[in-house]
């Protein structure tokens, strides 16, 4: 007979190794079948490495690949902190990405900074209030916040279609579904001549905010006692609800800043895909990182180069986009199994016959 | 003397095929190329360009978000050598234009859309000249007078197509609606079928469509309904009821372009071919098909490639009975490129 | 009559914990059974080898004068042995009917729903039960949902049927008709195993009693030996005085007092009624009485997580019943709860941080930021002083030892030099050196001036530590004792409801 069990001790370094090793072990997987298509391993990894550090401009490109998954994971990991399942990221981030294109479309400022810190704001305000709905819901009438979280990404998606195809649509743009482009006013500062924005260094700053709220601050602490144990936390005099409302306003608010950055610093305009999922691969990667800082800043930038890595497999090894996904697919399984092995064992129980 | 000239003609001709400039070509795709559809009449154009002996490489990359990935995928192909690079959809319309900034020996082709650049030219084909041609014969087909239209987004380039489909239609059958559903999305089979479905069962005895899978032919093939396809012959997924299919044949123009570029006679410019250089054209029509339409259709055709029948031509009035282009006028292609209302026998919405 | 379950020799062990240790009785055909003993006498753990919930260590079961080996409780249930779990295995959403039938064994791939239905009723006509088929089940009253926690093993066949504490959650009238129940049910034939603790509804129901403690089978009774007195002694045991040497009593002044208290539980009911108690300075007060009378429910009202709807509660005289005085002094009140891992630690965080988990508000561990080296230093002195072993640095609580773990909750409730301690089952579960040490920690601080109101179910340690005993019995409060002048027997009568003028 094969049972489950939970195990009941592991170390955190025992943990992070079992992490490494499911995600090689996803590789080699991933390797085994691409040796099969017929491509030399050596290369690929080294066409891989080269189309994501080989130059500074691709390592950019990377870096802003990276900056929305970044601040929304940053955003979903406030939440997940606390136990409280936001999955309403990329809702979140199309309602950040709607605030700062209204400001940028329809305030007329001449200051770059202001315009910058305007959009910033509406943003987040409006992203805070859009998943605060959401913590007040459950506060108020204990409302599962995944479901109302997860139905309130259609409604954001539809809001901004709605209006691309409507009331904001370019009156020049011969009827596309695209907002005016932004004056250069509303646009963040690149690097260079990199497309690489002003956004990372939001980003970056955002992350040092997480780890030092959530490691350092008191707040953090309550915070961190109310996920691991609402009822030691009740007991420790610790305000549960005013915390969820905190959490989920604090928790959207970032993830809209992730709309903000990609419609001031990428896109430049408000338009009909702003996210290829950003907010749900976020779920993922706080999830992987385990809502460690550190570990949240690896994971961003590892699901950046996954997507990266998929452009280098379909333009040097002409393999189709649907394998590409598969083994993004089968990259994902193994960490997921990785993870139920570091908390779980398995062992063989054989029925005795006395 | 005659010889001289003659000689010389094949010593230019041969120089130039052996001074042709070889050409890498990098396409960059909004769908997968197994879509049946939109991305797929893309990759048969190049195919066949493929064949051309300049042409040493092509290559695609599929199902690209129109968005900020776009302009990294563009760039990627620019940097790898890719000297010719077709990007074909709207949404790369400001990633090709910015990438190409970066990139002067590189030209860039964008299809749908309408700036260009030193090194940016843009295409496409005047579909509505077979939507209307289809229109036709799904109004001389139409028994309940109630023809459905699925059609993805709502753009000019859509209801271009439908607003001639329309005015097709009516030339046969004044009484006939052609109703309209958004989908809000191109590519996505099951949104698709749930819209043709709808359609028919509001009593729509045809249906015609403006999407990239084939999900709508299923549907009505499904319900032993007649159908009109779009972007290739579709005709093996709705053995029964396919009727035609306006059809796109990038191939003729991907040829001349990579020609142009290799002899270095290309300049940036709108390229908006129509039925006359062969790039868009009916599917062969189905044997159901009765023969005098079969006629009236061909007919229709010549007129169209003479210059004869402009299509677009006043008075139109819009689907509220509003007169929105006066008699004898005929509509301009910038009009045409930023078209935004439905004409009259359209029941359907368009969001202003 | 005829042996239909034989137990020999059954002995486990969980790690060094002796459960169960040599236990053998029989059980016959139409004979109603009663394992008595107090909680942690090993009744659960028997009762799940029976059922093939585990496996014992050692020893052998018969049925029906063959042996058997059990390993899933289906297998138990294919011997025809079948049990009413104190939390009901009932699919709320479910109809009576569909309940049934998940329950049952031999089904047909074909659902022929009259032909089940009839099977059913006529088992309820049998016993004048009086249910619906189609009402879902949590339109049923508990008693109700009872009778068809049994009727899913009749259905099966079952021939011996284990009723584990059935009577806690039932009504007087209830249970009595649970008692008419079952003695139908030993007119059938069947053979019945009634887990209890209340001596006076299992004598009036078992034709035998076996009596447990630590694991040991210390007396099996019949019927006409059944005797009060003698059954509480056996139960509670002999062992003798046996107390702590202190060097410190109780000041006369008034700490606590509780008056006229209520309290409800979340499904409405009382837990505490009229419930009085006075606490002095410097005390410990034993609070005997069987889990489930009210001890809970003590316990988290005065430590604020549970607010009474009725009576007064004051410390120092201040009344701290209600409001803001409530909520400044409650806080002062240190608390070792009941279930450790659910309620006296996040368990995901690491031992430092869970030491601070009263006074993290304080200047010098935080503000706004946590002063890591001071919390580190806080931590260590008391890591030392209460000798908390734990090996990984940074390691999440969890995965320490359950008595270090009691640990740390110790040294964080009374790090603050608390006026009193409401310590729930404290050493529940822990091995003897953990409860020696909670012992000598509790009476250390008592020496300092706090009091601690002691709940437990262990009379020995009771004994041991308390300078008076009360006993809680249904919500109430039964009477004082000073444990040099009476003994365990009344004590242990008084926790079973027997009033001690009796």
């Amino acid at each position: 007979m094969i049972r489950i069990e939970k195990r009941i001790s592991n170390s955190q370094n025992l943990k992070s190794l079992a992490k490494f090793f499911s995600f090689v072990i996803g590789i080699l997987i991933s390797l085994f079948f691409l040796k099969f298509l017929g491509i030399g391993l050596i290369d690929l990894i080294k066409n891989i490495y080269y189309d994501a550090f080989g130059s500074i401009y691709s390592f950019t490109e990377l870096l802003i690949k990276m900056v929305p998954l970044l601040i929304c994971s940053i955003g979903v990991s406030f939440a997940f902190k606390m136990k409280l399942w936001n999955i309403g990221s990329e809702g979140q981030l199309y309602i950040g990405a709607l605030a700062s294109s209204l400001i940028a479309i329809y305030i007329p400022l001449n200051s770059h900074y202001l315009m910058i810190f305007l959009m910033f704001l509406a943003a987040f305000i409006a992203g805070g209030l859009w998943s605060g709905l959401a913590g007040f819901l459950k506060v108020k009438l204990n409302v599962n916040e995944i479901i109302v979280t997860l139905l309130m990404n259609y409604i954001a998606i539809l809001i901004v279609d709605y209006l691309v195809y409507g009331p904001l649509k370019d009156p020049e743009g011969f009827n596309f579904p695209y907002s005016k482009k932004f004056t250069d006013i509303a646009k963040l500062s690149t690097f260079g001549d990199t497309r690489l924005h002003t956004g990372i260094v939001l980003a970056i700053f955002l992350l040092i905010l997480y780890y030092i709220l959530m490691e350092k601050s008191v707040w953090g602490y309550e915070v961190r006692v109310i996920g691991s144990n609402p009822n030691a936390a009740r007991y420790a005099g610790i305000n549960i609800n005013k915390n969820i409302l905190i959490i989920m306003i604090l928790s959207g608010g970032v993830s809209a800043l992730a709309g903000f950055t990609e419609v001031s610093g990428v896109l430049h305009r408000l338009q009909h895909s702003i996210s290829p999922g950003y907010g749900y691969t976020a779920i993922i990667i706080a999830w992987l990182s385990n809502q460690n800082s550190i570990g949240i800043l690896f994971s961003s930038l590892f699901m950046a180069l996954i997507f990266l890595a998929g452009d280098t497999l379909q333009l040097n090894y002409q393999i189709p986009i649907s394998m590409v996904n598969a083994f993004q697919g089968i990259l994902l399984f193994t960490l997921l199994t990785g993870d139920f092995f570091i908390n779980h064992k398995i062992t063989m129980k054989r029925r005795k016959n006395a | 003397m005659l010889k001289k000239i003659l000689f010389l003609m094949v010593f230019l001709f041969t120089f130039n095929l052996l001074y042709a400039k070889d050409l890498n070509v990098g396409f960059v795709y909004v769908g997968p190329v197994g879509d049946g559809g939109w991305t797929y009449a893309h990759d048969l154009g190049r195919q066949e360009m493929a064949k051309l002996p300049f042409v040493k490489k092509t290559q695609y990359i599929e199902s690209v978000p129109e968005g900020a990935d776009a302009t990294r995928v563009i760039t990627n192909l620019a940097q790898k050598g890719y000297n010719l690079i077709f990007t074909t959809s709207f949404g790369y319309m400001d990633p090709t234009i910015e990438v190409a900034k970066k990139f002067k020996n590189v030209v860039f082709m964008h299809c749908s859309g309408y700036k260009t650049a030193d090194n940016v030219g843009n295409y496409f084909g005047r579909m509505y000249q077979a939507r209307y041609l289809s229109g036709i014969i799904a109004g001389s087909m139409t028994k309940s007078n109630i023809i459905g239209y699925v059609a993805a987004h709502p753009i000019p380039e859509v209801i271009r197509g439908i607003n001639a489909f329309t005015l097709g239609v009516r030339s046969v059958n004044p009484k006939a609606v052609v109703k309209v559903v958004w989908t809000n999305t191109w590519f996505d089979p099951a949104t698709e079928r749930n819209a043709a479905d709808s359609l028919l069962d509001v009593g729509a005895d045809l249906l015609t469509m403006h999407q990239d899978t084939p999900a709508t032919l299923q549907a009505a093939e499904k319900r032993g309904k007649f159908v009109i396809g779009y972007n290739s012959d579709m005709r093996k997924y709705a053995p029964n009821g396919f009727l035609t299919a306006p059809v796109w044949n990038w191939g003729v123009l991907y040829k001349e372009i990579a020609t142009q570029v290799s002899n270095g006679t290309w300049k940036p410019s709108s390229i908006w071919w129509g039925l006359d250089k062969g790039i868009i054209d009916l599917a062969p029509l189905s044997p159901k098909i009765p023969s005098e339409i079969v006629k009236k259709v061909e007919l229709e055709k010549r007129d169209i490639i003479s210059g004869k029948n402009k299509i677009f031509v006043g008075p139109l009035k819009d689907n509220s009975g509003k007169i929105v282009v006066p008699a004898r006028k005929v509509m301009s292609d910038q009009e045409l490129l930023s078209m935004n209302f439905f004409v009259e026998g359209v029941q359907g919405t368009i969001k202003k | 009559m005829e042996k239909i379950l034989e137990l020999k020799e059954i002995s486990k062990k969980f790690g060094n914990f002796q459960a169960n240790k040599n236990i053998s009785f029989d059980l016959y055909k139409g004979e109603i059974l009663t394992i008595l003993g107090e909680n942690g006498a090993g009744k659960s753990t028997l009762m799940n080898i029976i059922t093939g919930f585990y496996r014992s260590d050692d020893g052998e079961i018969y049925v029906n004068g063959k042996k058997v080996t059990l390993t899933s409780p289906k297998d138990a249930i294919k011997h025809g042995i079948g049990m009413v779990h104190q939390h009901f295995m009932l699919v709320k959403n479910l109809t009576v009917f569909e309940n049934l039938l998940v329950a049952l064994k031999d089904k047909r791939f074909i659902i022929n729903k009259n032909r089940y239905a009839n099977i059913f009723l006529n088992i309820f006509k049998k016993f004048n039960l009086n249910i619906d088929l189609d009402l879902p089940l949590w339109k049923l009253s508990i008693g109700e949902q009872q009778w068809i926690e049994i009727i899913k093993l009749l259905i099966n066949d079952c021939q011996i049927l284990i009723l584990d504490e059935p009577t806690t959650l039932l009504t007087p009238q209830e249970t009595e008709f649970l008692f008419k129940f079952l003695f139908e049910l030993k007119k059938e034939g069947k053979s019945i195993i009634f887990i209890s603790h209340k001596i006076k509804e299992v004598m009036e129901v078992s034709d035998r009693i076996v009596i447990l403690k630590k694991g040991e089978v210390v007396s099996i009774l019949n019927k006409e030996d059944f005797n009060e007195n003698r059954i509480s002694h056996l139960m509670v045991g002999t062992v003798l005085k046996n107390k702590y040497d202190k060097d410190v009593k109780p000041s006369d002044d008034l700490l606590l007092e509780i008056s006229n208290l209520y309290a409800k539980n979340d499904k409405g009911l009382a837990d505490l009624q009229d419930f009085n108690l006075v606490v002095r300075k410097s005390e410990i007060l034993g609070i005997a009485g069987i889990s489930g009378n009210g001890q809970k429910a003590l316990a988290e009202v005065l430590t604020g997580l549970k607010d009474p709807y009725k009576g007064k509660i004051s410390l120092n005289g201040i009344d701290i019943t209600y409001g803001t005085a409530r909520q400044k002094y409650i806080h002062g009140i240190a608390h070792i709860p009941e279930d450790r891992k659910a309620m006296g630690i996040a368990p995901d965080l690491t031992v430092e941080e869970n030491l601070i988990l009263k006074n993290f508000k304080d200047k010098e561990l935080g503000g706004i930021l946590l002063n890591r080296k001071n919390i580190n230093r806080y931590a260590n002195d008391l890591v030392e002083k209460f000798n908390i072993q734990y090996g990984v640095k940074n390691a999440p609580v969890r995965l320490l030892s359950g008595g270090n773990i009691q640990k740390v909750i110790i040294a964080r409730e009374l790090s603050e030099n608390p006026t009193i301690l409401v310590a729930l089952y404290p050493t529940r579960g822990l091995d003897i050196g953990s409860q020696e040490f909670i012992h000598q920690t509790i009476i250390e601080h008592q020496k300092k001036g706090m009091s601690t109101i002691y709940i437990s179910e262990d009379l020995d340690e009771l004994f041991k530590i308390s300078d008076r005993i009360a006993v809680i019995f249904r919500g109430k409060n039964m009477g004082y004792f000073e444990p040099d002048n009476v003994d365990k027997k009344t004590i242990g009568k008084m926790m079973g409801g027997i009033i001690k003028d009796d």
